[in-house]
């Protein structure tokens, strides 16, 4: 019986179809991240503890089996990298926005910063290994891990500066400029104050890229895990991040003990991305709201 | 009367600048003549050259073990070093002919040959180890370290004396071109490290050749592409669907409420380090395919399948985040238009929505893809690693993987012909990229009409 009332409702079978197919995928989509996420944090949780934060590691001795030397390199090569990039990535940003005039340089500096953030971390890895550790004669060192994930790095910081320096009003810069402020004050003392919660936010998604990041550190970094004596010492010899060190303990283990050490790295390795991922949440819904 | 006097204040100040980059720049040029600039120990014999030396002299006379020769000097060092003094002089000049943009970049290039140096010299130690020396150790001394800082320091201070503005000008905009020069260096660099290799196997063997064998010198890598080939596509032929349908979830069909929970999700999920997403597969997914029943005897599970499903979940993120904001950039106007025609939400959504922003849509696919073949560390740990040519059941070694398994311990042909696999990923990921950007580029033109 066909229903052809106003306010009776038409069936259409592909819209339902459709439509629980549309929610079928956020489903997946979700319930894969909290797979992953529970499984991790489930069986490795168990396994943290004081001890395994602030103990060294040696493959050998049972008695060791912390990653406190992990978390120094991993630390050493954020802090470094990140002062390296930064300034860097946040003066491209300011000139992007507020000096240049569209012209073949702006092109060619916004091409290859797509370019960059497209390239994959191997490539960047091989590109470290070749110039900084043989062509600067670095050797393996954290150093040279640094100044390749420098220059990893570098597209996202550009990227999330340069949104946020553009969504400063430009009456304020105006207002500034009225009162006979210069350019570099105006920039200095108006735009970069107002965008300030927007070049935190790159600066710590940049920080997720980099304690995420391996394979770029792989051959450029090392897989060393002895203890850091000193700054200058450790900076200038070889030594792996938490990343490579699940990788590494995971690839070799051969017991269950074995196992447990690769668990517990990954589900600190979780808990330290959630942090930055829900401060980077928090510090943009902050300029949002300016 | 009080403009003359801070004009007069101004040139004073400036002249000091001036002075001072002047001084500078002559302790440059003056340490290259007469003070060490670099140090050489070989086996048991030192030399402390100068740069004039370092520029003048042949080569060092070298007592080897077995062999004596002479060790010559690269040209290129050469050329550096003069370089570095004749740039600096010009940089004093310009300065005094008060052209200080010139001066600036004269001062910056003489800053950085010390590195050139650095860089050139490598070829001594291929020259040494012929000379059956293992040992040479290069030192670097101050005043080479002083040529790189004094450069930089005469550079800013010469910028400085045409006011702050132009100073700071002028450095934001040489920050900048640190992407550029970063692009440059690496294809010259993956290019120069990858032919070698290439030309001596020959372009046809090596893109063609089926054989992956370090031991036996063949090096043919036609099944590693065609992995990588087979595992990006999966991953795309799941991934995409999923993508697009949760992106459509997010920007089109979803209670804010719910939608405000699911973002986040998606963020996380691009968040999580791709080693944990290896680490998941291999102690999650690898065990799920060697005893899903079917398959059960057929797979160690290490297999080309497993690194599709995680590839495919890697790429989700990229796919909805991008497809998220192209469906957003549709004007809720041609939504109006089709609901006021008695189209339903859902017809609305895939006849309009999506249509108009299918190029949104292609272009995050594109970087999906370019996310699939590059991805290496979450692959390594489920793909099994062995150079077969590519079936779902069987293991695989990607091109990523292929570099990553082998480049600790290979060396000679077998290490030129792992940089030769990194050129031709980085071909494959230039081809994507451009498609992206000329892509993309165009899906604003659409919209700016």
């Amino acid at each position: 019986m066909q229903n052809n009332s106003l306010y009776g409702k038409k069936r259409r079978p592909m819209d339902t179809v459709l439509k629980t197919l549309i929610n079928a995928a956020a489903a997946v989509t979700v319930i894969t991240l909290l797979g992953i996420i529970c499984y991790i944090l489930v069986n490795g949780l168990p396994y943290i503890s004081w001890r395994f934060i602030s103990t060294p590691y040696s493959e050998t001795k049972d008695e060791l089996k912390g990653i406190l030397p992990m978390i120094i390199n991993t630390i050493y090569i954020v802090v470094i990298t990140l002062l390296i990039s930064a300034p860097i990535g946040i003066s491209s940003a300011i000139y992007l926005t507020q000096y240049a005039k569209q012209g073949r340089l702006v092109k060619a500096i916004r091409f290859t910063t797509e370019v960059l953030s497209g390239i994959p971390s191997i490539i960047f890895g091989l590109f470290g290994y070749t110039v900084f550790c043989i062509l600067f004669r670095l050797q393996t060192s954290i150093l040279a891990g640094c100044l390749t994930m420098s220059i990893c790095i570098l597209p996202t910081i550009i990227r999330t500066t340069e949104e946020s320096l553009l969504s400063v009003p430009s009456s304020y810069k105006e207002g500034a400029m009225a009162l006979g402020a210069g350019k570099l004050r105006v920039v200095m003392g108006i735009v970069l104050p107002c965008a300030m919660p927007g070049v935190l936010t790159a600066v710590i998604l940049a920080m997720g890229r980099i304690v995420g990041e391996s394979a770029a550190l792989l051959f450029t970094s090392g897989l060393s895990y002895n203890m850091p004596r000193g700054f200058w010492q450790q900076i200038f010899s070889s030594g792996r991040t938490l990343t490579l060190h699940l990788y590494q303990t995971a690839r070799e283990a051969a017991s269950p003990d074995a196992m447990h050490i690769a668990y517990a790295t990954a589900a600190v390795l979780l808990i330290l991305v959630f942090l930055l991922n829900r401060l980077a949440g928090l510090l943009s819904r902050m300029l949002k709201k300016g | 009367m009080m403009g003359a006097q801070q004009a007069q204040k101004d040139r004073k100040l400036n002249n000091r600048k001036k002075g001072l980059a002047v001084l500078l720049g002559l302790i440059s040029v003056f340490t290259f003549f007469s003070l060490p600039y670099m140090r050489f120990v070989f086996k048991d014999t030192t030399y402390t050259v100068s740069g004039l030396q370092l520029a003048i002299t042949k080569g060092f006379r070298v007592q080897g073990p077995t062999v004596s020769g002479l060790v010559t000097i690269p040209m290129l060092t050469r050329v550096a070093v003069i370089a570095g003094v004749l740039l600096a002089a010009a940089g004093i000049v310009l300065l005094l002919l008060n052209k200080a943009s010139l001066a600036g970049a004269a001062f910056v290039l003489s800053g950085v040959t010390p590195l050139i140096v650095l860089i050139t010299t490598s070829s001594i130690q291929e020259a040494v180890t012929q000379l059956n020396i293992s040992k040479i150790v290069v030192g670097y001394l101050w005043p080479s370290i002083y040529v790189l800082i004094g450069g930089i320091v005469c550079a800013v201070l010469s910028l400085w004396t045409r006011g702050t503005e132009k100073l700071a000008e002028s450095i934001f905009l040489v920050f900048s071109c640190v992407s550029v020069g970063s692009v440059i260096m690496i294809t010259v660099y993956i290019i120069a490290a990858g032919a070698p290799a290439i030309v001596q196997i020959g372009l046809g063997h090596f893109l063609f050749g089926t054989q992956w064998n370090a031991e036996a010198g063949t090096f043919g890598i036609l099944p590693l592409i065609l992995s990588s080939i087979a595992g990006t596509l999966g991953a795309i032929v799941l991934g995409v669907p999923v993508g697009i349908l949760t992106a459509v979830f997010l920007a089109e069909t979803a209670r804010p409420q719910v939608a405000r929970l699911v973002h986040p999700a998606i963020e996380l999920l691009a968040g999580i380090p791709s080693v944990v997403y290896g680490f998941f597969g291999m102690l999650v997914i690898v065990p799920v395919i060697r005893s899903f029943p079917p398959f059960q005897g057929h797979t160690i599970g290490d297999s080309l399948l497993a690194a599709i499903i995680i590839l495919a979940v890697m790429v989700l993120p990229t796919i909805v985040s991008v497809t998220e904001t192209s469906l957003k950039a549709v004007p809720q106007a041609y939504r109006e238009a089709s609901l006021a025609l008695g189209a339903t939400q859902t017809t609305t959504i895939f006849k309009v929505s999506i249509p108009a922003a299918r190029s949104g849509i292609l272009a995050g696919v594109i970087l999906g893809v370019g996310r699939a073949i590059g991805e290496t560390m979450a692959v390594i740990m489920v793909a099994g690693n062995v150079a077969n040519m590519p079936s779902m059941l069987g293991t695989v070694r990607l091109l990523t993987t292929g570099i990553a398994m082998e480049m600790s311990y290979a060396s000679g042909l077998h290490r030129q012909a792992l940089f030769a696999i990194g050129l031709v990923l980085f071909v494959f990921i230039m081809i994507v990229n451009i498609s992206f950007t000329y892509i993309s580029k165009r899906g604003v033109q659409m919209d700016a009409e």
